[in-house]
């Protein structure tokens, strides 16, 4: 961490000049509001959180400022509330209709609220771009929030039809999509990034996480007898196991290799996301393109784990914590609720310790994650971009105008929300 | 110290200006290095704007270019704060409105929680008798098919339904005989439905618009039937209170006020399961004793033994149920018990079938 000097030095370079220590107090800070007002204060933090890292993040010699305030997010999840009552509401009576309309209510509304939900990210993006300013100048993103809806809920059922599969070529659409449509004052933005070069860089791992999921399903299709394992399981009664065990004697072990596989699969997820991570942050970085200003990204993967081995030594020694506060907690909820004359009020109280510490711990972790792993993902993802093309900074000129919160509102009433 | 460097943005273009800072009579001056006023901002319309700790960034009230001043020198710095009464570098202004914001947000959670517990509650109760009945039983045939399904297993390889061949009729036309009663001292504004199921437990239902589920245990466990009698007056408590009504009523109104206005933090989630278990067991309890008073009520009017309801409940609560009490979502058996017989009268009664109906209605599942 670097402090500010008077006369910054021209360069391609960015940095990012935040203390850990400030990004800790305010975090902590947040999740303690967040508990004892149940939530509301998310607007207060989040906007918290973005001036600082806004204002911390050094671009050629001048940092960024956010300018959004915590009441215009309020009332964007306000509005965002009184467009929701209503659907929600008559997906309610809908669900309460005898015929097909009856039937199908949850699965429209379900579609209906994730397509909503994608236009809220666009709208979001939006707000968060026109509230982003950078030497007197504001970013901000046109295009229709409603057609990027349409075209990321066709990606989304393309990728879950696909297994995953076409994920690289949605996001590399989607992404150009949203750079096309991001101006910083009036240099055009652009999003370069191949999706066929994601797809081949990701497919090892994804290969790596699926293989022992599909070597499990072709087994069970090898081995199992499908027609007499219908046949037990349709036949009921208390011994369905041991008729089934009966008429399919390897169930058994395949029973164990999928358990087998399916931790493989798990324990493979888990090694490789940081790597994932890395990859995904530098092949976007690496894509993005303002006028003739070039970025290019030289995130290491192993900088990424550092990030999580720091979350990782940050989460036990909280756990460590917790496990001492919270054996107490126990031993007091354990009197209160307890014995043979239990009040209400006992009960309640033990309820309320209870549930508190279970919001402590979540929040607690949340918190770290966020002051490690997200927090070094932004700063990573900063100081390892090159710009080059900067001189075309000097000449851009003004455009565009502040958007609604509306989106913001949205997404956090529909929780799709970002940074 | 009157005047220092700095660097300035102009809102047009993102071309960087150094620039000469002088502090005026009324008004900051910025000027460029040969000498042009670039911009002459009054004090009293500077506002700080967020940037690094070493840095003062600044910019015009009410401006829509985005003009930004700043200011690298600490000692310049403070001179200038000291001149701008909306500049206010420790932080004072921005901790009061925040202390505001945490003590207004507290007020409403507060406000929200006695919402649920009692206004809720209230509204429904108020909201539920203003529904047509036609409406009612939509919504009742609605949970009806979910009911039946949840029910209906059909692993017993017999009609889940009792009563309809031609060995249960008799039972069947004892039942009718017995509700017939019930429902004509209880007028109730629609008819009442009723069917018995092959469920071995001892319990009985009540969906909204007035369809009654007994299971069969509750006729086994039975030794007479005012005993029987008795549950079906509980059940038709629910229906006269509309009760079903009300608990969909009320759990919607919890959902909405927990579900969309609060808890989108991590953790929040558990919060709002457990508040809405927590209100709706104590809203349906509450439901339980008025039915229970309800049913005691109408035995007496239709002149059968209140008391063989509370043999009855005694029979099938068994011991004291294990578990916390606010999640119960009925009273204690001991308490029901005592609150119903009450209500006994001194009064001889009728007994709702002789013995060749109640051995009748024994058989109702016999088939």
């Amino acid at each position: 961490m670097s402090s500010l000097e008077a006369e910054p030095a021209p360069g391609g370079s960015v940095r990012f000049l935040g203390h850990r220590r400030a990004y800790w107090r305010l975090l902590v800070r947040g999740a303690l509001l967040l508990m004892v007002t149940l939530g509301i204060y998310r607007f207060w933090l989040n906007t918290d959180v973005r001036r600082y890292l806004w204002a911390n993040t050094e671009v050629a010699g001048e940092t960024l400022e956010y300018t959004g305030t915590p009441l215009e997010l309020l009332i964007g999840f306000l509005i965002a509330i009184a467009i929701l009552i209503p659907i929600y509401l008559g997906f309610f009576l809908a669900a309460l209709d005898l015929g097909t309309i009856g039937q199908m209510s949850g699965m429209i509304a379900f579609l209906a609220l994730g397509v909503l939900g994608q236009y809220a990210v666009f709208r979001a993006r939006r707000y968060r771009l026109t509230r982003t300013i950078y030497r007197g100048l504001r970013f901000y993103q046109s295009g229709s929030a409603l057609l990027y809806a349409l075209r990321a809920s066709l990606w989304w059922i393309l990728t879950g039809l696909t297994i995953g599969l076409a994920y690289p070529f949605q996001v590399a659409s989607l992404e150009r999509y949203k750079m096309r449509h991001t101006y910083y004052g009036d240099l055009a933005g652009r999003f370069d990034g191949s999706g066929l070069r994601l797809f081949l860089r990701g497919l090892p791992m994804w290969i790596a996480v699926v293989a022992p999921i599909a070597v499990t399903i072709g087994a069970f299709i090898e081995v199992v007898d499908w027609q007499a394992l219908a046949d037990a399981a349709a036949a009921g009664g208390d011994d369905v196991m041991g008729r089934i065990e009966s008429t399919n004697p390897q169930i058994a072990d395949v029973m164990v290799f999928a358990m087998l596989m399916g931790g493989a699969s798990v324990t493979f997820a888990a090694v490789l996301y940081p790597v994932y991570q890395a990859l995904m942050l530098r092949w976007w970085s690496s894509g993005l393109r303002f006028g003739d200003i070039v970025m290019t990204s030289k995130l290491r993967t192993a900088q990424v784990y550092g990030a999580y081995v720091r979350f990782v030594g940050y989460a036990i020694l909280f756990s460590i914590v917790a496990a001492i506060v919270g054996g107490l907690a126990l031993v007091a909820a354990g009197l209160l609720a307890g014995g043979e004359q239990t009040s209400i009020f006992g009960e309640v109280a033990a309820t309320v310790i209870l549930l508190g510490g279970y919001v402590i711990l979540a929040l607690g972790f949340s918190t770290v994650y966020r002051a490690t792993v997200l927090l070094s993902l932004w700063q990573l993802g900063m100081e390892s971009l090159q710009l080059s093309g900067l001189s075309a900074l000097d000449q851009v000129k003004a455009a565009g105008r502040a958007s609604s919160p509306i989106g913001e509102g949205l997404a956090d009433a529909l929780n799709t929300g970002g940074y | 110290m009157q005047s220092g460097a700095g660097i300035f943005f102009d809102g047009i273009t993102s071309a960087r200006h150094d620039v000469a800072v002088t502090l005026g009579a009324a008004s900051l001056v910025i000027s460029d290095r040969t000498g042009n006023v670039l911009a002459n901002w009054p004090y009293n319309e500077l506002e700080p704007l967020t940037a690094p700790d070493k840095v003062l960034r600044i910019g015009r009230r009410g401006n829509l270019a985005l003009e930004r001043l700043e200011i690298f020198d600490a000692d310049f710095a403070h001179a200038v704060d000291e001149q701008a009464i909306h500049i206010d570098r420790t932080g004072m202004i921005q901790r009061r409105q925040r202390g505001s914001v945490i003590g207004w947000t507290v007020a409403a959670t507060v406000s929200m929680l006695l919402v649920a517990w009692f206004g809720i509650p209230a509204l429904a109760e108020r909201i539920a008798p203003l529904l047509p009945v036609t409406i009612e039983r939509k919504l009742g045939d609605a949970v009806d098919v979910q009911t039946r399904a949840m029910l209906d297993t059909g692993k017993t390889g017999t009609a889940f339904e009792c009563g309809t061949a031609d060995s249960e009729k008799a039972g069947r036309a004892a039942l009718d005989k017995m509700i017939h009663r019930l429902e004509a001292a209880a007028g109730l504004p629609g008819p009442l439905r009723s069917i018995v199921v092959r469920k071995v437990e001892a319990n009985a239902l009540a969906l909204p618009g007035g369809q009654v589920y007994i299971f069969r245990g509750l006729i086994d466990k039975a030794e007479n039937a005012d005993e029987v009698a008795g549950v079906i007056a509980h059940e038709i408590g629910h229906v006269a209170h509309r009760d079903g009504t009300k608990a969909v009523l009320q759990a919607g109104g919890l959902s909405f006020l927990f579900g969309m206005l609060l808890g989108d933090f991590v953790g929040g989630g558990a919060v709002v399961i457990a508040a809405k278990t927590v209100l709706q067991s104590s809203y349906t309890r509450e439901a339980e004793s008025a039915a229970d008073a309800y049913a005691a009520a109408l035995m007496n009017k239709a002149g059968g033994n209140v008391r063989a309801l509370a043999t009855m409940l005694t029979r099938i609560g068994g011991a004291t149920e294990p578990g916390m009490k606010i999640l119960l979502d009925h009273p204690e058996t001991k308490a029901r018990v005592a609150a119903i017989n009450k209500f006994a009268d001194a009064k001889s009664t009728t007994p709702f079938l002789d013995a060749k109906e109640w051995a009748a209605l024994k058989r109702i599942c016999a088939g």
